[in-house]
């Protein structure tokens, strides 16, 4: 979906579009940034298996796509690709779901030299969002294929020395400062989601996504929306009004929905709420839904099981009970040190 | 002008045809093809096509590259239909063709030529919204198993939608399988529309899925040198570049949906061969926006609409904003 941002509104938000024709925009000292590019070349493929070790990936790998949000004077940056997704995917390692089809084929002659492969074909990933700092924010461009080698050095070593769920791309210039996201009971407030301010900016950009060979669907999808208002607060005092400017975004941030054609339904859902306002720290929310039922957990509850009858999202949200919910945030105060 | 040549010329323009005269090709087309070989003849010179998936504009596009049925003489591997928002009219204009032309063009069947497949893949929807009902789609998928499984094309290079099945080494046993019903779960007809070439098995493997069958190189050399063949041509799996050559040039894989599902961003291809079996790849991107007939831009979102009173709250706006949107999701059954 095509989504044009309003000039005069950008204007009056104290936005301006990002140059060179980049999509995105620069606002109070954010960036925002959506990259929309092909899928993988065989030959980017073959490296990125190299680089993952694995001789599989999804057959839509949209690795040149990516969103970044970046704190300009910090160097903070929380953004989402493809190939931090796919470290993820290889970590959790889920065992392979069979399809209804399999168990005829138990009963089916097997050929000399068989090998039966096992790996996560869904390519389930629990990514919701990388983070890292840049050290020289204004000079440094992020060049996704160009930084692969140093990326496996850095994720070894971060491997080696602190466990899961960090996922840090090394690009050259960035390092893995420590920004923490803490847990937190906080919740996203919907609420204001529903003021009628201009949206500044929308986008959403796929990660990856595979067929599973005519066996289903499994989609991870960025989406974005900024949008922009004023609160007026009446200061009791004295009889002055005190604006105060803020800006909110929200991205679903992952968003991965998958299902396996007669079997199961699975929704990871993150979703970011950024409220960025000029004169404080800024706070980021983040909460995470994992939602999973096999479809004959769903008859067995009455509801339909033919996958059509689950074609609207909300219905798969409805339907599908929670295995994980949790919220975390992170503040961003002054720039790291290193 | 025949009305065959007037309903050649309408679906041309991407307008679908009476239900009454598609049921009326169909039972033509279900003459001819049912005289047709599971492994089905066909001479050179011919230009062989992938996966085109319901993406009509830029089907198109290929017969600009390839030239106009009947001047050249077609193959396609299967999977007309499905995905894109064109399957009707694809399909149509293909099989109207091979009425018209029977010996210039052959179309044998892909995964996607199925019942059960193309009602959660968008053809089934396709039908019911394009005619109200699902007469047309009925019509269609009883001809699709009519569709041959195989070509051999000058007796040395053959051609399949998916691959090789563990249950079959010569050309004669494809030969002897009753193809004329829905594509079977398991079964030399399944595997023949369904496996995959892998480069990390030797032999047969077996995918996580638990169904379906990846082959390696050692088996397409056994059945090339079986067969007497040089090379296996197939479609069934997405390549960025439009073709791939596998296990030392003993298998290609040709894809002719150029930026798949609208958003791929890859190229196609299509294969010719000339009298003497020389290959030339011809390479082609998708139909310009412009020349789809639809608007480039998508127009303002409700937002705009809401400000101009309509009644729609933002907390809706939002939240559809954000969430999955049910017409991009409708080329997955979603």
């Amino acid at each position: 979906m095509e989504w044009e941002s309003d000039e005069r509104e950008l204007k009056a938000a104290g936005a301006e579009p990002l140059p060179d024709g980049r999509s995105g925009l620069r606002i109070h000292g954010w960036e925002i940034e959506s990259r929309k590019r092909s899928i993988l070349t065989s030959l980017q493929l073959q490296q990125w298996e190299e680089e993952l070790q694995t001789s599989h990936l999804p057959e839509m790998v949209f690795g040149d796509n990516s969103l970044v949000l970046k704190h300009v004077n910090t160097g903070t940056k929380i953004h989402f690709n493809a190939l931090d997704a796919l470290v993820g995917w290889k970590h959790e390692a889920l065992p392979p779901v069979e399809v209804p089809a399999a168990a005829k084929w138990k009963f089916r002659s097997k050929p000399l030299q068989q090998v039966v492969l096992d790996y996560d074909y869904t390519f389930t990933t629990p990514y919701n969002g990388s983070e890292t700092v840049e050290r020289n924010a204004e000079i440094v461009k992020v060049n996704i294929p160009a930084g692969l080698m140093l990326a496996t050095l850095v994720r070894l070593f971060h491997q080696l020395f602190c466990p899961y769920p960090p996922c840090v791309r090394g690009l050259s210039n960035e390092s893995s400062c420590s920004l923490h996201w803490e847990d937190c009971i906080d919740k996203i407030d919907l609420v204001a989601l529903a003021s009628k301010e201009p949206i500044l900016f929308y986008d959403e950009i796929i990660l990856y996504e595979d067929e599973l060979a005519d066996n289903g669907i499994s989609l991870l999808t960025v989406k974005v929306v900024m949008l922009f208002w004023f609160l007026l607060s009446h200061i009791n005092l004295s009889d002055f009004q005190f604006t105060d400017e803020r800006l909110l975004c929200i991205s679903r941030g992952s968003c991965q929905v998958l299902r396996v054609d007669g079997v199961l339904m699975r929704l990871r859902d993150t979703r970011l709420h950024c409220l960025f306002e000029r004169h404080m720290k800024s706070v980021i929310l983040r909460e995470s839904c994992w939602r999973e039922a096999t479809f004959q957990a769903l008859s067995s509850k009455g509801y339909p099981s033919d996958c059509a009858a689950y074609s609207d999202p909300s219905i798969i949200s409805e339907r599908l009970p929670i295995i994980m919910q949790k919220a975390q945030k992170l503040s961003i105060e002054k720039p790291c040190k290193h | 002008m025949s009305d065959l040549d007037r309903q050649i010329e309408q679906l041309k323009r991407c307008e679908p045809l009476k239900e009454s005269e598609v049921k009326a090709l169909c039972l033509k087309a279900m003459e001819i093809l049912v005289e047709e070989s599971n492994v089905q003849r066909v001479d050179a010179p011919v230009t062989i096509c992938g996966d085109i998936h319901g993406q009509f504009y830029d089907m198109k596009e290929l017969f600009k590259v390839g030239g106009d049925c009947p001047k050249t003489n077609y193959l396609f591997l299967g999977d007309f239909v499905d995905r894109g928002f064109y399957s009707v009219e694809t399909f149509l204009l293909l099989l109207a063709l091979k009425v018209r032309y029977p010996d210039r063009i052959t179309l044998i069947r892909g995964n996607h030529e199925s019942r059960q497949i193309t009602q959660v893949y968008g053809f089934y929807d396709e039908c019911l919204r394009k005619y109200g009902s699902v007469n047309v789609w009925r019509y269609c998928t009883d001809i699709f198993d009519y569709l041959s499984l195989s070509a051999l094309i000058e007796n040395k290079i053959f051609s399949v939608h998916g691959g090789l099945s563990p249950t079959i080494t010569t050309l004669d046993q494809i030969r002897t399988i009753d193809r004329k019903q829905e594509v079977p779960h398991e079964g030399a007809m399944c595997d023949l529309l369904w496996s995959d070439p892998e480069d990390i098995v030797d032999g047969w493997g077996l995918s996580p899925r638990g169904a379906g069958f990846l082959f390696g190189g050692s088996v397409v050399t056994s059945f090339n040198h079986t067969n007497n063949i040089d090379y296996i041509c197939r479609a069934h799996q997405l390549v960025m570049e439009g073709y791939k050559w596998m296990f030392n040039n003993q298998i290609v894989t040709v894809w002719s949906a150029p930026n798949y599902c609208y958003r791929c961003g890859n190229v196609a291809a299509i294969l010719e061969l000339d009298e003497n079996l020389n290959k030339q790849f011809r390479v082609f991107e998708a139909a310009p926006q412009e020349s789809r007939g639809a608007p480039a831009k998508k127009p303002p979102p409700d937002y705009f609409l809401a400000d101009a009173g309509v009644a729609l709250t933002r907390f809706i706006l939002v939240e559809r904003l954000l969430g999955l949107q049910k017409e991009w999701y409708r080329c997955w059954g979603f």
